[in-house]
């Protein structure tokens, strides 16, 4: 793009809209930049409708995002379905991946059966049953906020603080997750196949990453 | 008429443009302005984060469609759309002639005598 393209589309109210609304909202990179692009592709087509019935180009820019609502008005709705978007996300990321260091802990011994051997000291094991909980809990809540703010909410209202409720229980699970990778690695020189029980530890911060990742952009989401 | 007052019926409004065939968002709006004969005071720009809610929700499905140069999101309604089309205007029916009840009663008729 030249010095002069890129100076007109700066000075373009339509391009100016459209970068101040994205400047506001915060969520998913893909839908946010969908519904930007859908408000400014509305926008040009508003101007070629007003241009074409004979108002002069700035004007009809002008009126344009008049009707459209200022940046300041749109960002509210569009910030809200983002926040869902985001939400929905971090809700299938918690389902999907949380039982993967479930099954790791287990495997690692974690029941208290001597699994092949693997069982880890007492003290490591309660410590551990503790996220054990949580991530229950949170995979529980996780599969509720993916259906409630799907199909089934044409019939059941979406709760106004799910959003905010998912956020801080992905961050506790990563939490969680990432207490375990410390647990299951400094635990392993006393496991009978330390190796197994090391491997265990680093594939569950692989999990730890996604949902903190996740419920990071979501409490972002929720206080924009 | 003000924009508080077509909040709670915006869904309504737009299964019901989106009834004859897909159409993207700039249309969709047009078809809004015409149909209301421009009386709506809406901020238009509100409908395209209601169509995508919508669309989480099930209500209509999308796909980009090349129209001239330019690539479009096009809407159409699903059948669950189509359904709830069909129940918001049961439902306003039933709010107009409850409220036009109250607001404008017709006389009883007069017993001949």
């Amino acid at each position: 793009m030249s010095d002069v393209d890129r100076t007109s589309r700066a000075a373009d109210p339509v391009e100016t809209h459209a970068a101040d609304l994205a400047a506001r909202l915060r969520g998913p990179a893909r839908a946010k930049a969908r519904m930007v692009r859908e408000i400014r592709d509305g926008l040009y087509d508003t101007v070629a409708a007003h241009t074409e019935r004979g108002t002069r180009p700035e004007l009809a820019a002008q009126r344009a995002v008049r009707e459209f609502g200022t940046p300041e008005e749109l960002a509210p709705s569009c910030q809200q379905e983002l926040t869902i978007i985001q939400a929905r996300r971090t809700a299938r990321v918690l389902a999907l991946t949380v039982p993967l260091p479930l099954g790791m802990w287990w495997l690692s011994g974690g029941t208290g059966s001597d699994v092949g051997g693997n069982q880890l000291p007492r003290t490591v094991e309660l410590f551990a049953a503790l996220p054990a909980g949580v991530w229950l809990a949170a995979v529980l809540l996780a599969v509720a906020t993916y259906l409630a703010t799907g199909p089934l909410s044409r019939w059941l209202p979406t709760p106004h603080r799910l959003p905010t409720v998912i956020a801080w229980t992905g961050s506790i699970a990563a939490t969680a997750m990432g207490t375990l990778t410390l647990l299951l690695v400094l635990a392993s020189p006393w496991s009978a196949s330390w190796p197994q029980v090391a491997v265990a530890g680093a594939l569950v911060a692989v999990p730890h990453g996604l949902v903190a990742a996740s419920a990071r952009a979501c409490r972002r989401c929720v206080t924009a | 008429m003000k924009s508080d007052a077509v909040r709670g019926h915006l869904d309504g409004l737009l299964l019901a443009v989106l009834e004859s065939g897909p159409l993207h968002g700039y249309a969709i709006i047009a078809a809004v302005q015409e149909r209301s004969g421009g009386a709506l005071e809406l901020r238009t720009g509100t409908i395209y984060p209601a169509l995508n809610r919508m669309e989480r929700l099930g209500l209509l499905r999308s796909h980009w469609q090349s129209v001239g140069e330019r690539r479009r999101r096009c809407y159409e309604l699903t059948d669950a759309g189509r359904g709830s089309l069909a129940t918001e205007r049961t439902a306003w029916r039933d709010f107009t002639a409850t409220i036009g009840a109250v607001l404008d009663p017709t006389p009883p008729p007069r017993s001949a005598s």
